[in-house]
Order: structure tokens, then sequence, then C-alpha cells
């Protein structure tokens, strides 16, 4: 037992500990108020969101130095059996694209036709995961291109099967992309099949999306694929989101409960697609705090 | 008896629980990360609560708030509230046997993740279950594991 310790107990304990954490609690109500009614917390988010680019770039560090490791004890065989397979993996896709630029451009004669407006092609960057969100009921991850490559707010971002979720907030060399399946996340979706509109909502959960306000009278299938329908203005028309996978009507219920499992790998795709408009100038910043609002916005 | 204290051994505590938050973890491990962050400001809260305090618990708060991108406030709001508890009984806890203070850690983790998860229910209307209570106990098995490093290291550092 020594003085030292209980000069420290006359510091921390008693009345002054509890003006303190009065303090602090005043202060925290204060910001949440703030934050969430107002946006001019966001650029402290982005100066401390850059601040933490260092430690991002350390969390990937182990597992670019095990992938590099692995790599260099691969053998021969199993590389040129890789490459093979890529080739003719390119080959096939190739021969799709040839096909896909001619009746590319036979659709746009035909919407000229009909004075439409010229499907527009899009852009995309690639891009790699460097973070996850630590807390499974906000689902975000993190990705290393920012605003010095030009990313800005909005944006949609894909993997190698489908839609994964949209930017929504843009540090210097870093940005966080929302996941279709976040709570606040909905997506305007057609059924590719048949064209018929609907909106999958995020739930919080990883694995599945529930179809919000689909009649129990409409035409839609287990197994029936979903792409982005563009409108809302957010997302890019054509993309997979995901496929039904389970329905059920309640007898008496007006709507159908659909559940819908996402067809990018939300939780293990490391290499993402970044779509850019090819018209980047017109599109507005929407509000950063409610993205959900903005892609049902001219849904309705 | 310890080490003394410095403010490089707190800062390389706080960097490596950073990236140890942000991490991305195998899927199937992803539900069970432990609350690095606000276990090494338990640690310090209750090895130097002279040093480490309130202040101390609103930085990580903030810092926690951008990481996981909840609204600011709402970590501020839950670490100082624990921060008041472990301040409050930080004597006794001090003198508890190692497996008593992982008890104490797990209510205290618990209590601090069913504050965040019910401002988010308020705020954005998340719907989750009692599952952060895994998290709670990962945290509390990993309390010992975590105290014998952080001792070790700011031995090495003192």
């Amino acid at each position: 037992m020594n003085i030292g310790s209980s000069d420290k107990a006359l510091f921390v304990q008693g009345p002054y500990l509890l003006y303190r954490l009065i303090l602090a609690v005043i202060l925290s109500v204060l910001l949440l108020f703030v934050d969430t009614s107002f946006s001019v917390l966001d650029p402290v988010r982005r100066v401390v969101g850059s601040a933490l680019t260092p430690v991002y770039w350390l969390s990937a560090v182990p597992e670019n130095i095990a992938e590099g490791t692995s790599n260099l004890f691969r053998s021969r065989d199993s590389l040129e059996e890789e490459l093979d397979k890529m080739q003719s993996q390119m080959l096939v896709l190739e021969r799709k694209a040839q096909k896909l630029a001619s009746v590319t451009a036979e659709l746009n004669r035909l919407r000229e036709l009909l004075n439409a407006s010229r499907l527009l092609d899009e852009g995309v960057v690639v891009t790699e995961l460097i973070g996850a969100s630590p807390d499974p009921d906000n689902q975000y991850i993190q990705i290393n291109k920012g605003l010095k490559d030009g990313v800005y707010l909005g944006q949609a971002v894909l993997d190698a099967h489908g839609l994964m979720g949209q930017v929504i907030e843009v540090n210097d060399f870093s940005s966080r992309v929302l996941l279709i399946s976040d709570i606040r996340h909905a997506v305007p979706v057609q059924i590719n099949r048949n064209g018929l509109r609907a909106i999958a909502y995020g739930i919080g959960a990883i694995n599945y999306l529930v179809l919000g306000s689909v009649p129990a009278t409409y035409d839609i299938k287990e197994g029936d694929l979903l792409v982005s329908s563009g409108l809302g203005g957010r997302f890019p028309e054509g993309y997979p989101v995901g496929r039904v996978s389970e329905i059920s009507i309640e007898p008496g219920e007006s709507y159908a409960h659909v559940k819908v499992v996402p067809e990018a790998q939300l939780n293990r795709s490391k290499l993402l697609l970044i779509v850019f408009k090819n018209e980047p100038a017109k599109m507005q910043e929407p509000k950063l705090s409610d993205p959900q609002s903005a892609v049902i916005k001219g849904d309705k | 008896m310890l080490s003394r204290f410095s403010w490089l051994t707190v800062f390389i505590c706080f960097l490596v629980a950073a990236v140890l938050e942000v991490m991305i973890l195998p899927a199937p491990l992803q539900p069970y990360r432990p609350e690095w962050l606000a276990l090494v400001l338990i640690y310090w809260l209750l090895r130097h609560p002279e040093k480490v305090g309130m202040t101390c618990a609103v930085a990580f708060g903030l810092i926690m708030d951008v990481i996981s991108g909840s609204a600011f406030g709402v970590h501020v709001l839950a670490y100082v509230i624990t921060s008041y508890l472990i301040l409050n009984m930080h004597h006794r806890l001090k003198m508890f046997p190692i497996i008593q203070q992982s008890v104490v850690i797990f209510i205290l983790v618990a209590t601090q993740l069913m504050m965040i998860s019910l401002l988010g229910k308020m705020l954005v209307g998340t719907s989750s279950d009692l599952s952060y209570l895994w998290i709670a106990l990962t945290s509390a098995v990993l309390w010992p594991l975590m105290l014998i490093c952080i001792d070790r290291l700011s031995f090495a550092l003192r």
C-alpha cells in the first residue's frame, strides 16, 4: 500500500467523476442530435476517415503477405493449368462480347426509331476491398479508391457476379460502400423474365434481401433473376441483384413474402468494380444522410 | 509496481486495436469479432485511471463512430457510461482474480453493445437480436490474453 494509490483514488472518484460523466453524456447526446439532423459534421467525418487511412492500409498487410508467400510457393504446373483455364474462359467471354457489340448497336438503332434515348455505356474501375464494418448492424465495406481517383457519392459498386452496393462516403484515399443488405438500403429491381418491377430491401442479414409490396398475384417464381431496373437514377440498369429463393403467401394477406439471395458475394469478394456513368458532370450530389430515400425517389 | 505510463504505449495499443477492428476476417468469424477498441480502453482505465479517463473514452468513441459508420455520439455515449462504471469500481476490479475479471468484462461489453444496438434501433431502425452477446463472450475470453500482451508491451517500452 502506498500513498500514490490513495492519491489516485481522490483524483478519479467522487462527485468530480460524476460531473465529468454528466458533461460527457450531454456532449454525446448533443453530437447525436446534431449528426442525425444536420450534415455539419460530415467534413469532420471525412477528415477523421482520411486520417484513419493508414489503419486500413495496415489491416490489409497480413493478408497481402499471406497471399504473396502462397504465390511464391505455387508450382509451375498449377500456374500453367490456371493460365489455360483463364485463356479458355477469356475466349468464351470474348465471343459473347463480339455478339454483345452488335446487339447493343442494333438495340440503339431500334431505340432511335422509337425516339427513345440511347443506352448509355458505363465505364468501370477496378477497386479492392480494404476493410469491413466491425458492427454487424452496419453493413459497410471500405474500398481503396477515393476522392483522388474521382469517386463520387452514389456510385454503384459491383463484384464479378452482381450488384454489391453504393458509395455513401468519400474520403481522400478510400470510400465507404453501403451494401445492398443493410437495413437502410433499397434497390429498385425488375424481374429479368418478364420485366415486372419491385423494390429489394436489405434487412440487415448478409445472405438475403426481401422484396417489398409484392402482390400475392404477381407473376414471380422461385429462381427468378432480379436485375437493377435503373429507376430512381441511382443504379445503372441491368446488373444482376439477386435470385428469388423463397415465396410464401399467407392466406388472407394481400402481399407475398419474397426472399432474395444476392448474386454478389457480399462477404467474400475482394476485387470490386466501381461504375462510372459517362457523364459524371450531370450527377447531382445526393444527400449523404439518407441513401434510401434517394434510391426510392422517382420509383413511386 | 507494474510499469510507468507512456502515451506511446497507449497509441500503439490503439493502433493495433483499430487495425484489428477493420481487418477483414473470414466470413464465418465475422460476427464474433471482439470489441478490441473497447477492451484496450478498459485496460488503460484499469491500469492508469489517473491518466486515461473520460476524455480518452470520448476520443475512442468518436473514432469508433467513424470506423463503424454510426452516427456521431452512439459509441461515445456507450463508452463514457462504461468508463464511468469502471472508474467507479477499478479498485475492486483490480483485485479480482482474472476469471472473475473476465466475467465483469463480459457484463460491461454486453451492456455497452446493448446500448449501441438500442440507439441503432432508435435512430436507423436496425433490428438486431441478442447476437451481440457472442461478441461480449469473445471479448471476455480474449481479455486475459490481452492483459498479458499489453503488460508485456508496456514493460518492454517502459
